[in-house]
């Protein structure tokens, strides 16, 4: 199974990678490649998210974001998770939306891997399996992203993903 | 993404494109060169902050609108869900009153007035209330309403407010659609059933207003 890499929609000559891993076994190892400097990627909690959309709306941002020097965060990859986040707090924002030690799927966005060598490595390091980015719609916990993100009963009868996305967009203009 | 251009207003023009895959709409913001420069970004500013924080407190408080993709202060940008399936509550007004289809037009306006019930009790007004800037999904029973352009929106508590918003739409509503004073009457109706605490304050705003006008008389 691939990842899906797709154009940005505002910059044309940037790319976000996504890829979707299920049955890992060493979560822990990827973070370490991660904060070593092995790789740059965002390592996200499968559970957080229900449609691979609401990460590119994060991702997105994250670009966008750094191209017009406003990110909240070090980088872009640290950004995504940061956006994904309801919290203006960083290293809340990390711990819930970044893979657990103790995950079976990481859920994984690269932006700007154009020759494909991040996700080569990333490939190669994750022990599970590939498989198709709109899985992740079956990993969500939908009671946890209600809490979270303080869904109400209306906004999950019609869309939760639509108010997910709303809030990631609004995000450094209201909080709730 | 390809931009069409599908309408052009005084503020800004309005695009159909897409969002990575889903139909959105763009609205992007003029800038005037009439005004400085400076009160010119802090105004368009302003206005995106207030649209986007208005779409995302009537979705909080279950009320539909589209849903934002991107907030783009720097190229004064706004893109949001573009609803398929829809039509203007003013088509859809249309088409019913030419098939004489009363059941349907007082469910309709049971609807709106509801909507517009849960909207002033949450303190948001919306600022250009028009059946224009209401779509409908569905038909009859089945049907939904969904607002748009928040570009005049803000928050407020004062009854004065929300009265003018209201006759905002009577004055839209009747014009626009002839002989539906009795339907406007169900609309307010409804809307007193919504917005329980609200609506006594209101009403007598609105009866103020009819009298004056929009604007409040400034004497002294």
């Amino acid at each position: 199974m691939a990842a899906k890499v797709i154009a940005n929609e505002l910059f044309p000559d940037s790319t976000i990678t996504l890829a979707l891993f299920r049955n890992v076994e060493n979560v822990k190892e990827i973070r370490q490649c991660v904060m070593n400097g092995t790789f740059e990627a965002a390592i996200l909690k499968t559970s957080m998210i229900v449609d691979p959309f609401q990460v590119i709306v994060a991702a997105n941002k994250a670009v966008h974001q750094n191209k017009v020097g406003k990110m909240m965060t070090k980088n872009v990859h640290s950004e995504i998770l940061f956006n994904l986040s309801p919290s203006k707090n960083i290293s809340d924002s990390f711990r819930k939306f970044g893979a657990g030690d103790t995950d079976q799927s990481v859920f994984i966005a690269v932006i700007d891997d154009k020759t494909g060598q991040t996700l080569q490595a990333i490939q190669n390091t994750v022990k599970g399996q590939q498989v198709d980015v709109d899985e992740v719609k079956q990993l969500s916990d939908l009671n946890n992203i209600k809490k979270i993100y303080k869904l109400t009963d209306a906004e999950l009868s019609w869309s939760p993903l639509d108010a997910l996305v709303t809030r990631i967009a609004a995000k450094d203009i209201m909080t709730i | 993404m390809e931009r069409v251009l599908i309408k052009q207003g005084a503020e800004g023009k309005l695009y159909s494109s897409e969002f990575y895959g889903k139909p959105c709409i763009v609205k992007e913001r003029f800038t005037k060169s009439y005004r400085h420069p400076a009160l010119d970004k802090s105004l368009t500013t302003q206005r995106m902050k207030a649209e986007a924080r208005a779409l995302l407190r009537c979705r909080m408080s279950g009320i539909e609108c589209p849903a934002l993709y991107m907030v783009d202060i720097e190229s004064r940008c706004i893109i949001m869900e573009r609803v398929l399936n829809s039509v203007t509550v003013r088509e859809y007004t249309r088409t019913l009153q030419e098939k004489d289809d009363a059941k349907n037009l007082l469910s309709l306006a049971k609807q709106i007035g509801e909507v517009l019930g849960r909207l002033h009790s949450n303190n948001i007004i919306h600022g250009d209330l028009t059946t224009s800037n209401m779509l409908i999904k569905g038909y009859g029973e089945n049907s939904r309403i969904i607002l748009i352009d928040f570009g005049l929106s803000y928050f407020d508590s004062v009854a004065e407010d929300k009265g003018v918003d209201l006759y905002v739409l009577e004055r839209a509503f009747l014009s626009t659609h002839p002989n539906t004073e009795a339907l406007f009457q169900v609309i307010l109706d409804t809307y007193k059933d919504n917005n329980k605490t609200g609506a006594e304050d209101v009403m007598k705003k609105l009866e103020e207003i009819r009298m004056r006008g929009r604007k409040r008389t400034m004497v002294g």
